[in-house]
């Protein structure tokens, strides 16, 4: 009797659950996430192959809310949290070289700068005013000694 | 080999930083006991813009590129200068380009700069054979700058392997920095045979040069 009664159970059970299973169907969410993705590389020009990406969230900066590993391109790409506005600190560091860059999420916006904030053409401006400062010293001081 | 701004923690930049100032102390005294400095100034403005630019000059060595430091040549050149001149270079560098860091300005200009001046002693030594011996000059300028990038990659991958990020995944990063020194294996011959042929070629230009250095 009692076995009886153990064994209705189970089959009553077997009925239920996949009864429960199958009446609600098939349900697909959605949310619209921002995708952010980095491109890191050296200032040669040389992607910054599987170098290490750690991001850090605007309520926690001392430890990393993700970290990850760039690809062959140096490549990376993640879903911030959009519920936690601010500034995003992304750092990619690899062999003792790396940079960090901030991106600003604020309620579905994002904005923010690239770390490289020079062209080509002002490197070269800054490095030719630099020489000429030096050129200009040792001049004087040839200058000075005749 | 220029550690950049949140790689080390700050107690070791401090470090750095504590160390770099009796070295350049040490050195603006050597300079001066020397006699007037403003004689090697033109020098070593030209050498330091030298330094400033070498940084960008990249040399493929697969699968990754090291770019030229040229401490050897400067220490070699220059003597005591070169720790000011490789300071002051490493301080435009990194508010110009952002290699490197103000906050590692110290410990860069130890990892630099100090190499630079075992150079310079290394250098001294051809004296053995006589100020104005060609071979000797070649030889010891060689070796003096193999030894300076040599001391340079040893210096750089002890610091950066005892003070991995705690976030960073140590085994790959150890392993990144290993394959990066082995790229600067090249660059001490290349330095090397650089520094060669600039002291040789300025025994026979201008000799006044390398006197008393």
């Amino acid at each position: 009797m009692k076995h009886s009664i153990i064994v209705l159970i189970f089959i009553l059970a077997i009925l239920y659950l996949p009864t429960t299973a199958y009446a609600h169907g098939a349900k697909i969410e959605y949310t619209v996430a921002t995708n952010i993705e980095i491109v890191a590389k050296y200032d040669s020009g040389e992607p910054m192959a599987k170098a290490q990406v750690s991001i850090y969230a605007p309520d926690n900066p001392s430890t990393p809310w993700l970290t990850g590993t760039c690809d062959e391109e140096g490549r990376f790409s993640f879903t911030p949290d959009t519920s936690i506005p601010g500034t995003w600190d992304i750092q990619v560091r690899q062999a003792g070289h790396g940079d960090m860059i901030h991106i600003t999420i604020d309620e579905g916006s994002v904005s923010g700068s690239s770390s490289s904030g020079y062209s080509t053409g002002q490197i070269i401006i800054m490095a030719v005013c630099v020489i000429w400062g030096i050129l200009g010293t040792a001049l004087f001081f040839k200058r000075r000694k005749a | 080999m220029h550690i950049p701004d949140g790689y080390l923690p700050t107690a070791v930049c401090a470090a750095g930083y504590a160390i770099a100032v009796p070295v350049t102390a040490f050195a603006l005294y050597k300079i001066r006991k020397e006699g007037d400095p403003r004689e090697k100034i033109p020098k070593a403005s030209l050498l330091t813009a030298a330094f400033f630019v070498a940084s960008w000059i990249h040399i493929p060595v697969p699968p990754t590129s090291v770019h030229l430091i040229l401490s050897g040549l400067m220490g070699s050149i220059l003597g005591y200068f070169a720790f000011p001149a490789i300071l002051i270079g490493l301080f435009l560098q990194a508010v110009m380009f952002g290699h490197g860091g103000l906050s590692t300005l110290g410990v860069n200009a130890i990892v630099i700069g100090l190499p630079a001046l075992v150079a310079y002693h290394i250098f001294r030594l051809r004296t053995l054979f006589g100020e104005a011996n060609r071979t000797g000059t070649g030889i010891f300028g060689f070796l003096a700058s193999l030894c300076a990038i040599g001391i340079s990659t040893g210096l750089f991958v002890v610091l950066l392997i005892n003070f991995i990020p705690a976030d960073m995944d140590a085994d790959d990063e150890r392993n990144a920095i290993l394959a990066l020194a082995l790229g600067h294996v090249p660059l001490m011959f290349i330095e090397g045979a650089f520094t060669a042929f600039v002291t040789m070629f300025l025994l026979r230009v201008r000799p006044q040069m390398l006197i008393g250095i």
